[in-house]
């Protein structure tokens, strides 16, 4: 409500300096006109790369959008520069920031009462296949293969990493855009490494020796730690990881299996390493509180997504900086490395009218573009440079590898290899039903870990609700 | 001359009819139509995360409760959270209205006093105690319990503890109000029994056993039965404070609801669940008020 009012003064407030500056330039007449000309070049060189593209960029003018995101940086430098993408399009953009913990069920009580209030919202991978059973949003194959939407020459959607295309894809359509996203990798404190003569760990074994090579709970140091929160973005993100390096399958014989011989020594993996090296307070944390275990000092190492590096490496709240380094997940048993393949793709609201559609999706392909990737990371002028950025040549890009080498040892290498090699589209089971499994096997996980059942039994309850929900 | 009141007699019916009509309509719209569309749901398959099996499936939702540990785990703890916090307040808060009663001056500000949990909001009260109270190493319950000599313990991370954490919760949030209404029906007891007792020579046990108990007996089941309606349908407080966690350590029946509804997207089988839990509320307040009647 509050919002909405004060949109409405903010347009008032542009209209009247519209009036204005049309009164002021009638006036001006001819005394001015050589400093419009230069100012109307300048800005037409910034859009250049958008104009080059072979697009009518202005055919939904006039229509307004609404978007969902979280409140985040790499959110916030698109927000910053989204005046650009109103003087291409003359689309007017409307953000609303909604916290991660409820972006989804605003989206989904959006798209179920088909009140089309967000356009696109940025959304969480796993919940395509469930939107696109219910046809809540577009198929894209049809935007991206029309001249009149998209240049595909200028656009290049190959170029967008294929893990991310293919988490935002389902049955080979692609039904979103990672705009941006993340790789879990493997963060070590270099000092205390060097001092026990240790190096990044290769494999899972490898990892444990190293944390209890470095434990020292007396002092304050502990030898690892991971996600361990409950939730279907907590434990359950870390957790699929292992249980496919394990060699897990999440589907058997069209079937969801979670309580295989892999799984339960994965999950024994996990709830071991925890009790033996991480903190007490782990099974409350999540990434946050992690990252800033870590930034104090207190930490050997840990994995996760490799944009948590942005808090390490704040001179202000940690005491670490200069000792991070990077790497890859360790191996598993499965001689499998496996990555998260998380992105935030935006999709289009089905409920939309088709301008509406056309709009948004020339919202979408600004964002995506290589040029816009550019603008929010290392041409972006303010302090927090994105390192999410959803293109391969934008990685291989020197600027790129510049803009981040301040992050830590390896740290692009460790975030590019992963990229390109640790990367499962199965990582998780990606079904309709993701919401009841990730929730289930959150629970069950936690109760693993803070020892309320043994893994075993944890893993055949969760079996056995989710043949329950499975059978429908 | 009965025509003619028989003729009145009809006028004032539509009249009355007339008056009463629009608050009954919407009352029925507010409260009677979701509670048919909400039984109505709850005989349908309706599960967003398989559309394709949507449809009418009779008592289908309510038999698959049978064969649902989940479900009877939910049902378990529901019973144990109300009787046990029901149970504490009607205890304490008896305890302290018998305290208080006795003291002559300040009752006003005491009673103001307790007021402040009541008034709080539940989830306010769930976030308060999860920060500020029961977290560990900051907590204020931690802070003592160490300095005890008991250690540091995390209270809402252990199943056992988190049980006892939230049940600790609402009984605190709750006792005040089970303290007003008794202190006020103290309050207005007769003195002359009491003092007829005391010639007697009844001891203070016998006078509170035989007199104080009975006469205040109404207003002890009214609490009972209030609190028990809003045990039963407690959520905020452990949303805010658990979660229902860990694991489904304090997922009460009304917290499984949601996480159906809302977390696995079974909207069917959720408002099934949600009309058993509306049954049991219903059938416990039946009997308790035909137990306060019977006698």
């Amino acid at each position: 409500m509050g919002d909405k009012e004060q949109n409405r003064k903010k347009n008032h407030a542009a209209s009247r300096r519209e009036v204005f500056q049309a009164v002021a330039v009638l006036g001006a007449g001819a005394f001015a006109a050589p400093y419009f000309i230069r100012r109307s070049g300048a800005q037409a060189a910034d859009l250049g790369p958008y104009q080059s593209a072979k697009l009518n960029w202005r055919q939904a003018e006039g229509e307004k959008i609404t978007v969902a995101v979280i409140p985040a940086s790499y959110f916030e430098n698109l927000i910053t520069i989204t005046p650009e993408f109103q003087a291409l399009t003359g689309v007017e953009v409307r953000y609303e920031k909604v916290p991660p913990g409820q972006i989804r069920q605003k989206a989904m009580l959006d798209l179920t009462s088909k009140t089309a209030t967000y356009a696109t919202s940025a959304t969480d991978p796993m919940y395509y296949p469930l939107y696109v059973s219910n046809k809540w949003v577009e198929p894209l194959d049809k935007y991206l293969n029309d001249p009149a939407l998209t240049d595909t020459s200028w656009f290049k959607y190959e170029d967008i990493l294929k893990a991310w295309r293919d988490a935002d894809s389902v049955e080979g359509k692609p039904y979103a855009i990672p705009y941006d996203g993340e790789v879990t990798v493997q963060v070590y404190r270099r000092d205390l490494y060097e001092t026990k003569n240790l190096t990044s760990a290769d494999t899972f074994e490898d990892f444990v020796r190293n944390a209890a090579a470095v434990h020292d709970p007396n002092n304050r140091v502990w030898g690892a730690a991971l996600r361990a929160f409950a939730g279907a973005g907590q434990n359950m993100y870390i957790y699929p990881s292992i249980f496919r390096s394990f060699g897990g399958q999440w589907i058997v014989n069209g079937k969801i299996k979670v309580n295989s011989a892999e799984a339960e020594q994965a999950l024994t993996w996990y709830v071991d390493t925890l009790t033996k090296y991480a903190p007490p307070a782990v099974r409350n944390w999540n990434w946050p509180d992690i990252a800033d275990a870590f930034a104090q000092g207190t930490l050997g190492a840990y994995i996760d997504a490799h944009s948590s590096a942005a808090v390490l490496n704040n001179p202000e709240k940690s005491k670490v900086v200069g000792q991070i380094g990077f790497a890859r997940w360790p191996k598993g048993p499965g001689n499998k490395r496996v990555t998260s393949i998380w992105n935030w793709g935006f999709p289009i609201n089905a409920s939309l009218s088709e301008k509406a559609k056309r709009a948004t999706w020339l919202f979408i392909i600004w964002a995506a573009s290589q040029e816009t990737q550019a603008r929010t990371s290392w041409k972006f002028s303010g302090p927090t440079k994105r390192s999410g950025v959803n293109r391969l040549s934008t990685w291989h890009s020197p600027e790129f590898t510049n803009a981040m080498k301040s992050s830590g040892e390896n740290f692009v290498e460790a975030a590019l290899q992963s990229l390109e090699q640790d990367t499962d589209v199965d990582w998780r089971p990606r079904v309709p039903q993701w919401p009841a499994i990730g929730d289930t096997m959150a629970t069950a996980i936690q109760s693993a870990l803070v020892g309320q059942k043994k893994p075993k039994g944890a893993l055949d309850e969760a079996q056995a609700r989710l043949d329950q929900i499975m059978r429908g | 001359m009965a025509n003619r009141t028989a003729a009145i007699a009809a006028g004032e019916r539509a009249f009355a009819l007339s008056l009463f009509l629009p608050a009954f309509l919407v009352l029925v719209l507010i409260t009677t139509f979701p509670l048919v569309y909400l039984v109505w749901t709850s005989l349908n398959r309706i599960d967003l995360a398989m559309p394709w099996n949507s449809g009418f499936a009779g008592a289908e939702n309510y038999a698959r409760m049978f064969d649902d540990p989940r479900f009877w785990h939910a049902l378990e703890l529901t019973l144990i959270y109300t009787s046990v916090t029901v149970i504490l307040q009607v205890l304490i808060g008896l305890g302290l209205a018998l305290l208080v009663s006795r003291i002559p001056v300040g009752q006003g500000l005491l009673r103001v006093a307790v007021i402040v949990p009541i008034v709080l909001a539940p989830v306010v009260v769930g976030l308060f105690w999860r920060t500020l109270v029961l977290a560990p190493d900051f907590g204020i319950v931690d802070f003592v319990t160490r300095a005890l000599g008991f250690g540091s313990h995390n209270w809402l991370g252990d199943p056992q503890l988190a049980l006892i954490s939230v049940i600790a919760i609402h009984t605190w949030q709750w006792t005040p109000f089970v303290f007003l209404v008794l202190l006020a029906s103290l309050a207005a007891l007769p003195i002359e029994i009491f003092e007829a007792a005391r010639l007697d020579r009844a001891s203070a046990w016998q006078r509170f056993w035989h007199i104080t108990l009975p006469l205040i007996r109404p207003a002890i089941v009214i609490v009972i039965i209030m609190r028990m309606m809003i045990a039963l349908s407690a959520f905020a407080a452990i949303f805010a404070a658990t979660g229902g966690g860990p694991g489904t350590a304090t997922e009460i029946l009304n917290l499984y609801v949601y996480r159906t509804s809302f977390d696995a997207l079974n909207f069917g089988y959720g408002a099934a669940l949600g009309v058993v839990l509306l049954v049991i509320t219903l059938g416990v307040s039946f009997i308790l008020f035909r137990l306060r009647r019977s006698r």
